[in-house]
């Protein structure tokens, strides 16, 4: 039995039947656990100069990095980061840097860096020879800034993943193409990717083939197929290949789609691993609002009479056109309540479908004179615009149209609100990002590679809202934390745009087709030069701390600078969920709230107890759990985030199993109504016998 | 034919407190073995040191879940004189049968054909085993009708069964599970223990019921009746733990897990707790409370997700002027 284990649990065990914390126990867990694991399996170095030596010599590390700076150098940077006298604050942290980031031997046996060799290794990596910028990349790692996990867990090593995860692909209505991107998502789940794919283009279940009517398969059986392709490459059963699929409210095929995730679907459509999501054009709700059926449609239709795939239209605009068109087939009505409370249903049962509110992303889109966002990733968080492929027969070439790629990497809002220099905080966190981006080339996936050097896409996020509104005494949800959202995010806004433009003058290069965009017009910056500068409470301006309120009159400057120089990137920002990346850092996840204030995480190795970060027994009743903050509080703090993020944020809803399918659509229908763009996993929790039974027994 | 009269439940109007309460949360809390990934164990499983404890821990209790599916629920069902209650007890058994089942598909996953023939072959000769289930199914045989004593005798054993006798066995995967050693047969633990924590309120509250209705003298010679089964079974159980995880050098905390049980049991029943209040092992305590644990996203099912309650979109559901 392992005492540091015990300790660890003891402080949830205590918690739970006293109702006092005693993080003491978690503090000597920490403890233990360095004494009885980490510093017997730590590898002793006599210097830094041995320790780079050895990992380089033995293979560990990449040797090309490492002879871009100067020994010299190196030591300077490593007395740099050990400097910060870092320590773990939680078991959690600890025990997860340990377990799944550090570089261990090969039989697993000696552990070879520290959390300060990691960050330093990141940085030399990262910074390809810019001395300033690894420096300025180990300050801002040891202070507020965490690239995500790909990005974390390889950089420097020689026997390395990809530095990036998260691709969308879009499959078109041919065999070509279906069987091309599987190919595709066979080759990026073996890189670990998380991969989505636009099934909205493919002809529903009983269309025609080569003109004869019910030959087509639909859907589902693609699904299938795209499942059976990421469970091949579950990276040795460490995880089963992650995919998901999206499909548009009124393809012919979504009530099966809907059907899919449930327990106790037909094994003919049960997807038992795959996500779902489905796009919902804004013309639904009106529908459904007016109590109206609705008409599915067949892509097939579509493109013969348009020259356009279902998905590179808007259905709102074009929905009535549609129904007038005699050419284009009604293949089925359905009552949209009816149809939505089996979306709810399903919901309820699996946590799937996600959701996309089409319009609310195309109408913001800042690049929608370039193209449409069809679909999002595995997380809902990334947004972008994509360009179908056309594969060919054998021996003709392909016509690679733009798929996606983005690396990710989060802001620590609690240690930002310290940081200096927020602005170069940010300038950092981009510029590094930036370099991933350069780095990272997917040969074998040519749209996703040809994407990747022309539109630079990053997505910058941010985490541990709710730890930070704890330590400055602001309940989650309240107007105080929404404006204190709403600030905290324009400024991340605003510096990004600011790197994005300065490397775009640095090297006389902007993304692909900038001119078209609604920066280069200055269109994007109306909500920016013509706001109302609001008054904000002493709370939020001490909650903000060194974060800068930006004024209209930085955004008209920014305006014109950004219209004159362009921007590097064609996506800047994208709040993804933070799993176990922000509990290295002991920070609460993404801008979510925390769901227990002493969190139980089941990882594969073990059953690690995390009370929340500077949670303490006085400020405990600032922590509400997620299923106790009020919904509508939450969609409009992440509404109030979304307005200065231009890709997504990836936003969970927490509901009990008291709630209806009627109150679970009014939510969602709220978060429609706020501009929310997407909307992950609906997390349910159980009421426990206890819960139901003890007010009655 | 017979004059019998036959009388049709129904649920319209309640005829018993609290039986929807338990059928809803029952049924709420449906799962299938299958769903557990268990061949994940498989590769630690090979090198897992105590081998043989673990599979006769699972062997134990598959055969206290088989009894509980063929005696226990049937008699108590058949016996109860509320048909809400009858109902509600005979979905407990079904979940009993999936119980008795999922154990099969973990020995399936993880032993050879002949390691199992071994299995059940150890436990039709363990006595202690074969002691607890001779004990406890004489009783539920014993019921007679119209006979409210032996009813409740049959009751309080099967809270015995279920939150008491099951727990020396439930220790061990709690216990490794808890440290990342075989977690998926774990969390099929987990999942049986979260049924079998109802079925012990509920019985131990229907039992409660009936035992308002005896006279003073009865109730206490009905507790004297009970302590002293309880104590029995103790004895048993000690003796059996020691058998069972010799070598494992866990005795000692599982025997403190048992009194823990033993003590909730008794309360299920409205008794006062028999023994003294003893430190339990935090990482089996926690082992219990898999409820809220953090949903893992690349897992294929979490525990968390049930039955949606249905009501239909009305015009009221687009009008947010009321909201908060
Ligand atoms: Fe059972
Ligand atoms: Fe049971």
């Amino acid at each position: 039995m392992k005492t540091y284990l015990k300790l660890n649990n003891d402080v949830l065990n205590r918690y739970s039947s006293t109702g006092q914390l005693e993080l003491e126990k978690d503090r000597e867990a920490t403890r233990r656990y360095f004494l009885e694991y980490v510093n017997v399996r730590l590898r002793y170095f006599i210097d830094v100069e041995e320790k780079i030596r050895y990992l380089v010599d033995e293979g560990y590390y990449e040797k090309e990095f490492i002879e871009l700076y100067d020994m010299d150098f190196i030591k300077k940077l490593y007395k740099k980061a050990y400097d910060y006298n870092f320590r773990f604050p939680s078991f959690m942290s600890a025990s997860k840097f340990y377990d799944s980031y550090a570089l261990k031997s090969r039989d697993g046996e000696e552990i070879l860096e520290k959390y300060e060799d990691r960050i330093v290794i990141i940085a030399l990596y990262l910074a390809q020879g810019d001395k300033s910028l690894a420096e300025r990349a180990v300050e801002a790692m040891m202070e507020a800034y965490q690239p995500a996990t790909p990005t974390a867990l390889n950089s420097g090593k020689r026997a390395r993943g990809e530095l990036v995860s998260c691709f969308k692909l879009s499959m078109d209505d041919s065999m070509n193409s279906i069987a091309e991107n599987i190919g595709y998502c066979l080759e990026l789940s073996r890189l670990g990717g998380g991969v989505g794919v636009n099934l909205t283009d493919l002809r529903p279940l009983g269309d025609p083939i080569k003109g004869i009517l019910n030959r087509a398969s639909g859907v589902i059986p693609v699904a299938k197929l795209l499942e059976n392709a990421f469970s091949y490459s579950n990276q040795l059963g460490q995880r089963n290949g992650s995919g998901v699929v999206y499909l548009n409210i009124f393809h012919g095929d979504i009530e099966n789609f809907i059907s899919s995730k449930k327990p106790n679907a037909d094994d003919k459509i049960r997807l038992a691993t795959l996500s779902t999501g489905i796009i919902i054009p804004s013309i639904f709700f009106e529908l459904m609002k007016r109590d109206k059926d609705i008409v599915l449609f067949s892509p097939y239709d579509i493109y013969r009479e348009y020259g356009k795939r279902m998905s590179e239209i808007s259905i709102s605009e074009m929905y009535y056109e549609l129904l007038d068109n005699p050419n284009i087939r009604k293949i089925k009505r359905l009552n949209a309540r009816r149809l939505y409370t089996e979306v709810k249903k399903a919901q309820f049962e699996s946590g799937y479908p996600f959701e996309i509110f089409d319009d609310n992303v195309n109408d913001v889109h800042p690049l929608k004179n370039i193209g449409r966002v069809k679909m999002s990733n595995l997380c809902t968080e990334i947004l972008q615009v994509q360009e179908t492929s056309v594969i060919t027969d054998q021996g003709e070439p392909n016509e690679y149209g733009l798929d996606v790629s983005c690396n990710l990497g989060s802001i620590d809002i609690h240690a930002a609100s310290k940081a200096d220099d927020f602005g170069q905080l940010v300038d950092t966190a981009m510029r590094l990002l930036t370099n991933v981006s350069q780095m990272t080339y997917i040969q074998n996936v040519p749209s996703i590679a040809k994407a990747n050097q022309i539109m630079h896409s990053v997505g910058l996020g941010a985490m541990n809202l709710h730890g930070h509104l704890v330590t400055q005494g602001i309940l989650y949800g309240s107007k105080d934390s929404i404006d204190f959202m709403d600030c905290f995010m324009e400024a991340m806004n605003y510096y990004s745009l600011k790197t994005s433009m300065e490397i775009a003058k640095e090297r006389g290069e902007t993304f692909h087709r900038f001119e078209e965009s609604e920066y280069a017009s200055g269109a994007y910056f109306k909500q920016y030069v013509e706001k109302e500068e609001k008054e904000l409470s002493p709370v939020v301006l001490n909650a903000l701390g060194k974060v800068p309120v930006i004024t209209k009159q930085m955004w008209q400057n920014l305006k014109e600078e950004v219209m004159k120089h362009g921007l590097f990137h064609s996506y800047r920002l994208a709040i993804a969920p933070t799993g176990s990346i922000s509990y290295i850092r002991s920070c609460t996840a993404s801008i979510a709230p925390c769901t227990e204030r002493v969190e139980v995480r089941d990882y594969a190795d073990s059953r690690t107890i995390y009370p929340m970060p500077h949670l303490n027994n006085d400020n405990a009743h600032l922590y509400v759990e997620a299923y106790d903050v009020n919904a509508y509080d939450l969609i409009d703090l992440y509404a109030a985030a979304q307005k200065h993020v231009d890709q997504g944020i990836s936003m969970t809803l927490y509901v009990t199993d008291a709630w209806t399918t009627e109150q679970l659509a009014k939510i969602y229908i709220y978060a429609w109504s706020r501009g929310i763009k997407s909307v992950y996993y609906v997390r349910q929790r159980l009421q426990t016998l206890e819960e139901c039974v003890a007010c009655q027994i | 034919m017979s004059n019998l009269v036959y009388e049709a439940v129904n649920w319209n109007k309640p005829t018993s407190e609290l039986a929807q309460i338990f059928w809803d949360q029952q049924w709420k809390q449906i799962w299938f073995p299958e769903e557990i990934a268990v061949s994940k164990d498989i590769k630690q499983w090979q090198s897992f040191e105590h081998q043989e404890t673990y599979k006769k821990v699972f062997a134990g209790l598959t055969l206290l879940d088989t009894v509980q599916t063929n005696i226990g629920m049937n008699q108590i069902a058949t016996y109860a004189t509320d048909l809400q209650e009858k109902a509600v007890f005979t979905v407990f058994g079904a979940f009993e049968a999936i119980h008795a089942k999922s154990y099969s598909y973990i020995f399936t996953t993880l032993c050879t054909n002949s390691e199992i023939d071994e299995l059940f072959e150890w436990v039709k000769k363990n006595e202690y085993l074969q002691y607890k289930a001779s004990k406890i199914s004489d009783i539920y045989n014993s019921i007679e009708e119209g006979n409210a004593e032996s009813l409740w005798k049959a009751m309080f054993s099967s809270v015995m069964l279920e939150s008491f006798l099951f727990y020396s066995g439930f220790f061990y995967p709690l216990y490794l599970g808890g440290q990342g050693i075989l977690r998926n047969s774990a969390e099929v633990i987990s999942l049986i223990l979260r049924d079998e924590s109802i079925h012990g309120v509920a019985v131990g509250f229907f039992a409660q019921n009936l035992f308002k209705q005896f006279s003073t003298e009865k109730q206490d010679e009905l507790k004297v009746w009970g302590y002293e089964l309880l104590l029995d079974l103790y004895h048993n159980e000690m003796a059996y733990t020691d058998d069972v995880y010799a070598e494992t050098g866990l005795s000692p905390e599982v025997k403190s897990y048992v009194r823990y049980n033993a003590n909730k049991a008794l309360m299920n029943v409205g008794f006062d707790p028999m023994f003294p209040e003893e430190e339990v092992n935090p990482i089996v305590m926690n082992g219990i409370r898999n409820e809220g644990s953090t949903y893992d996203f690349f897992s294929q099912k979490g525990s968390t997700y049930a039955k949606a309650k249905v009501a239909p979109i009305t015009d009221d559901t687009f009008n947010f002027g009321e909201r908060k």
